[in-house]
């Protein structure tokens, strides 16, 4: 299985504190790759730094085969590296229609003429089918033409989710997907993932790590920095130095 | 289930109609207030109004506070009053040579500005205009005469004559609905909504694959070329120049004329700006220090009305039609 995404040896210095510390990570074709660890082990900084909002102290990131550790944000997702955040990031200002003519106008650019981007309304039917997909898959018809900000977080967070799918990436990372949602949007979220996961390759940052268990393919723990493990998840569950730093001591249930 | 027809019909409406009838309703306004104010104040505050939708444009909608929007205006009224003295008399083609001026200064110092943000950007923006009244009134003295101002050498084009209040204002008029439209549909259109989401969170839009660059700087020129076709108009129409046209302390007036109307909605750029010169207009001859007014204004925006005219008047209609549906839905039980 080829790799789409690797880093070698990557780190990051804040002013002394080494957030990530010499990682080697991977992210394979076809497969879910889950990455957990405790608050503050440098999974969030890892992605940062993958999808290029930092760059590295040291080390470097490659994707398809170039290295795109220099590459700025935009140029990765254009590449086809698409990610949605821990905090759910949508534009709280736009209307559910227009967050989805956002992304998915990129792929309407280079076929359409300059005086239609400029001036063309958001409602075209080229654009327009685009989104209702997008729409559809998330089940968020009903809420098209409301403005983002009145919608409840599960929704914000199907809707960012949307919004990455419409990127259509070859790589998609998640971070925290699951994080702040109630049992019955997880369960949304989660079935979303299973119906759309064979399109890409994807990297899922999550505490609950009950919820996407079933769901990874391979799963690395995180810890001061580093992955101390990784491998089939039910092998990287039973290790005894991730149960350490997840479970505490006393926890011999393997 | 909603049907995708259900779903379309509910996004916001096809732009066109409504532009349309919008336009009329302005002209409309502007022709109102001939009888109250005279006609060439009407066409003044016409031309102030294309300078506050170019600012608008700006700050508004890209979210970026610039103190140096000025300097296009000074650039348009310059490059147009000069290519009608050296180069040709004809009123087009001074206007041209405004807005190509204003938009290349425009280009090239965007070059530098959009890859800042807020008092950087603001700050930055106020220096160049500095510089460029630097330009205008003390370097290069000689072309512009400096403090004491010279005179167009546009001349009357055909039917073009400019000294006929008439047609004057039929053609700032022309100009303020045509940059109005231009707004509405740009705003509107792909391109309007990656600038309103850069004005929200520029970094987001740069993770679904835009060079927020290229954006932030097409629409800094647009709006340095809107600016500077304000600046022609007043060429055109006050037919003497001067450096007040580019001094950059005048950077208060759009602003304040776009925090009156309400940033971010071109009808609130129109309002604010008739709004602001008529207070500037009126109070200044009655109150000797009305800048005091002026700012108890700003304090009330800030505290209370965030979203200027525009939003005080959706308050408003909201009240309203809430205080309808309810009388309606009483009047129901009664019966």
């Amino acid at each position: 299985m080829a790799d789409l995404l690797t880093t070698q040896r990557l780190t990051k210095n804040f002013e002394g504190l080494v957030a990530v510390n010499q990682v080697n990570f991977r992210i394979q074709e076809g497969q879910v790759t889950g990455l957990i660890g405790p608050n503050g082990s440098g999974k969030t900084t890892l992605f940062n730094l993958l999808s290029g909002l930092f760059t590295p102290t040291e080390g470097t990131v490659s994707f398809l085969g170039t290295d795109v550790t220099r590459v700025p944000p935009h140029k990765r997702v254009q590449m086809g590296m698409a990610r949605t955040f821990q905090l759910v990031s949508v534009f709280d200002s736009l209307t559910v229609w227009e967050n989805l003519v956002l992304s998915n106008i990129r792929f309407k650019t280079e076929q359409q003429s300059l005086r239609n981007f400029f001036f063309a309304s958001s409602r075209r039917k080229d654009i327009a089918d685009d989104c209702m997909s997008s729409l559809e898959l998330v089940g968020l018809e009903s809420r098209a033409s409301s403005v983002t900000s009145e919608l409840s977080y599960g929704d914000k967070r199907m809707l960012e989710i949307a919004i990455a799918l419409s990127l259509r990436p070859s790589v998609l990372l998640l971070d925290e997907p699951l994080a702040g949602l109630s049992d019955h949007e997880i369960g949304e979220v989660v079935s979303l993932i299973y119906k759309v996961k064979k399109n890409f390759a994807l990297g899922i940052i999550e505490h609950k790590i009950s919820k996407i268990v079933e769901l990874v393919d391979r799963l690395c723990v995180m810890n001061y920095g580093r992955i101390i493990c990784e491998g089939v998840p039910g092998q990287v569950l039973c290790d005894p130095q991730v149960r350490e730093c997840y479970w505490g001591k006393e926890d011999n249930k393997c | 289930m909603n049907s995708k027809a259900d779903v379309m019909h509910g996004i916001r409406p096809a732009a066109k109609g409504a532009v349309f009838r919008d336009m009329i309703i302005i002209a409309a306004f502007f022709v109102a207030l001939i009888p109250v104010l005279a006609m060439h104040r009407v066409t003044d505050f016409m031309i102030f109004c294309i300078f506050a939708l170019s600012f608008d444009l700006l700050y508004g909608f890209m979210g970026r506070l610039s103190f140096g929007q000025v300097l296009y205006l000074g650039t348009g009224v310059y490059a147009s009053t000069l290519f009608s003295l050296h180069v040709s008399t004809n009123p087009l083609l001074a206007m041209l040579a405004g807005v190509l001026g204003a938009a290349i200064v425009a280009a090239a110092l965007g070059l530098i500005v959009v890859k800042l943000n807020e008092a950087p950007f603001a700050l930055t923006n106020l220096a160049f205009n500095q510089i460029g009244f630097f330009l205008i009134g003390s370097t290069f003295q000689k072309i512009t005469h400096g403090e004491d101002g010279i005179s167009s050498g546009v001349e009357p084009w055909g039917f073009m004559d400019f000294s006929n209040k008439y047609f004057a204002f039929c053609f700032v008029l022309f100009f303020l609905l045509f940059t109005f439209y231009m707004l509405t549909r740009l705003t509107r259109s792909p391109f309007g909504i990656i600038i309103r989401s850069i004005k929200e969170n520029e970094l987001r839009v740069k993770f679904l694959g835009y060079d927020t660059f290229s954006y932030k700087w097409i629409t800094f020129t647009i709006s340095g070329a809107l600016a500077g076709l304000a600046g022609t108009l007043y060429t055109l129409y006050v037919q003497f120049v001067s450096p007040t046209f580019i001094h950059p302390l005048n950077n208060v007036e759009p602003i304040f004329a776009v925090l009156i109307g309400g940033a971010g909605n071109l009808y609130g750029a129109i309002a604010g700006g008739v709004l602001f010169m008529v207070m500037r207009d009126s109070l200044s001859t009655h109150v000797p220090q009305w800048e005091w007014i002026l700012g108890g204004l700003l304090l009330i925006i800030v505290f209370w009305l965030r979203q200027g005219l525009a939003g005080f008047v959706r308050i408003l209609a909201g009240a309203v039609s809430n205080r309808l549906s309810l009388r309606r839905a009483a009047g129901g039980g009664s019966q």
